[in-house]
């Protein structure tokens, strides 16, 4: 037996059980949601179960907010992230405490903090408090399109500190010498972070961003926990259409919004890996 | 001027540092808190604004004694908790470690484009695929039954893609090297690779473990029997006259992840740190 077919032979027994995992609980399923989404009943109805929810307000409300979430939210924390990394590491020494202290958000279970966002943003909550002690109107953090600043907020708040670990040793490993050089050179610190840093943690720049977006799905347990199964016009994201719709059983249509969001994800993540293929950054 | 910078600097970074330990200190103040104190900090009926208060005007521990003592409905929910994570959390990292070993370090055919199905079917989210796999399950016979929590969870993209990640830092040489001895490709794994990515192993256990820790959406789903409950949705169900025991059921609830954070808090950025295995 050749080297060559022993190593295909171990490589299919390592990936036997993660393999027969995907299959029963990602292929298979999704063929069946597949079919089931060309149907109203019994009749074959083609794409119409697609078209009729472009034409439903609640989706392309919920698509919007989805949208609108996505592309301010994961940008926004990248960036927060990345300068809390360049802050952190702008110290000679700093004890772990403080870089572990910003894994706290993460670890505490979602349940857990609801009370304490209640205190915060409830109408008579401690923010509202001190807005209208300063003599402004109060906001209503839980009625109005301040809820989707507040989910984006809970959002980098939350996610923050893995992702500045991420940062933080991606920058930890620039060779002091290409600083160095660059300083000699006349480079300010604004120039030695966007031509030297940076270009340095591309990998971890994209590492971030698959986090980032895994994470962005979960903002649902958030959104659930604090507005319940009809969140306000808002914040009402596709996750929640998708529950919602479950409830009424209504399983073509649920079966074609989940087929739109696969097709959506796979997009953006298809892009994603023919640029890093291009540039070779994961490896 | 520098030594002003530095004080700035600190400031800073003391208020950022409490800005994310707020949650933690308040919860454990809250819990400490009689009853009556924390319903008339939080009563939201009373047309008055809240203020946070972080200095109890008396100290009980009250709140524990009804959760561990009189009321076992919230520890019964704390041991639903317990019975999914556990076997959520070592089948993913038994099964990502042995997929990601595969796919770093050894050579097959179509190895990337296999890659990329497995993360991208593995990084849908759940909303997505809830209703496929509920369908699945259904036809298993697993609905209703704690299984049909855990085994879905068992997949994971991130597991996978973290682990490949750890394993690639590993020198080819010294797989090679115990290949030529004759050590078979499983031996590899358990005596070579394994204990050079504790740190990516401990970091996926936690973050595994907080993931399923905080499951809503599949009990909700999945289970029928609303006493098979996670205490993270019965975290959401505790009457809002019970304020005293959400504080000290969130305070019990966020101990095992916070005691696997302690734990491994060293290694957790270790598989980022790729300097010292180059």
């Amino acid at each position: 037996m050749t080297r060559k077919r022993r190593e295909c032979i171990a490589a299919a027994l390592f990936l036997i059980p993660s393999f027969a995992g995907i299959l029963v609980f990602y292929i298979i399923p999704y063929i069946i949601c597949f079919v089931q989404s060309l149907f109203i009943g019994d009749s074959f109805v083609g794409f119409s179960n697609y078209i009729s929810l472009f034409s439903n307000y609640t989706f392309t409300l919920a698509l919007k907010n989805t949208v609108i979430f996505t592309v301010t939210a994961i940008p926004l924390l990248m960036v927060v992230s990345f300068l809390i990394a360049l802050f952190l590491n702008s110290f000679k020494r700093l004890n772990s405490f403080f870089r572990s202290a910003f894994l706290i958000p993460v670890v505490i279970p979602v349940a857990s903090l609801i009370v304490v966002w209640q205190v915060f943003f409830e109408d008579y909550g401690a923010i509202n408090g001190f807005i209208t002690s300063l003599g402004l109107p109060k906001i209503e953090f839980f009625d109005s399109w301040f809820s989707m600043l507040m989910i984006i907020f809970i959002y980098v708040w939350k996610h923050c500190g893995f992702c500045v670990i991420l940062f933080t040793a991606g920058l930890a490993n620039i060779p002091e010498a290409y600083i160095e050089s660059a300083r000699l050179d006349g480079a300010g610190p604004l120039k030695i972070v966007t031509r030297i840093k940076i270009p340095n943690i591309t990998p971890t720049i994209f590492f971030v961003f698959l986090m980032a977006m895994i994470y962005s799905f979960k903002i649902y347990r958030e959104v659930f926990a604090l507005f319940g199964d009809y969140p306000n016009e808002h914040v009402y994201f596709l996750q929640n259409f998708v529950n919602n719709n479950y409830y009424n059983l209504n399983y073509p249509r649920l079966s074609a919004a989940s087929i739109i969001l696969s097709v959506f994800i796979v997009a953006v993540l298809f892009v994603f890996f023919m640029l890093e293929r291009k540039r070779n950054y994961l490896e | 001027m520098k030594k002003v910078k530095t004080v700035f600097k600190y400031i800073f970074l003391i208020i950022l540092t409490l800005l994310f330990l707020f949650p933690l200190i308040y919860m454990l103040i809250g819990s400490l808190m009689p009853n009556e104190e924390i319903v008339s900090m939080l009563d939201f009926s009373k047309e008055t604004y809240k203020s946070i208060k972080l200095i109890p005007d008396a100290f009980t521990l009250d709140q524990f004694y009804q959760v561990f003592f009189r009321r076992a409905q919230y520890l019964l929910k704390f041991w639903n908790s317990v019975i999914i994570t556990f076997p959520t959390v070592i089948g993913q990292v038994v099964v990502s470690s042995l997929a990601a070993f595969a796919f770093a370090k050894l050579r097959f055919p179509f190895r990337d484009k296999l890659f990329f199905v497995y993360i991208v079917l593995l990084i849908l989210p759940l909303q997505v695929t809830l209703v496929p796999n509920y369908i699945v399950l259904d036809n298993l016979k697993l609905l209703n039954s704690f299984l049909s929590v855990i085994l879905p969870g068992t997949f994971s993209a991130f597991g996978i893609c973290l682990l490949r990640q750890c394993i690639k830092y590993i020198p080819d040489a010294s797989i090679e090297a115990a290949r030529i001895d004759g050590a078979s490709y499983f031996r590899i794994f358990t005596g070579i690779i394994l204990p050079q990515i504790r740190g990516g192993l401990i970091t996926l256990t936690l973050l595994c473990f907080i993931d399923s820790w905080n499951a809503v959406e599949q009990p909700l789903i999945y289970f029928s029997d609303r006493s098979m409950y996670p205490l993270s949705i019965g975290l959401a169900d505790i009457g809002n006259s019970d304020y005293g025991i959400i504080f000290a059921c969130g305070v019990m609830f966020m101990i095992p992840p916070l005691l696997i954070y302690l734990y491994g808090e060293r290694d957790i950025e270790s598989p980022f740190t790729t300097s010292d295995k180059l």
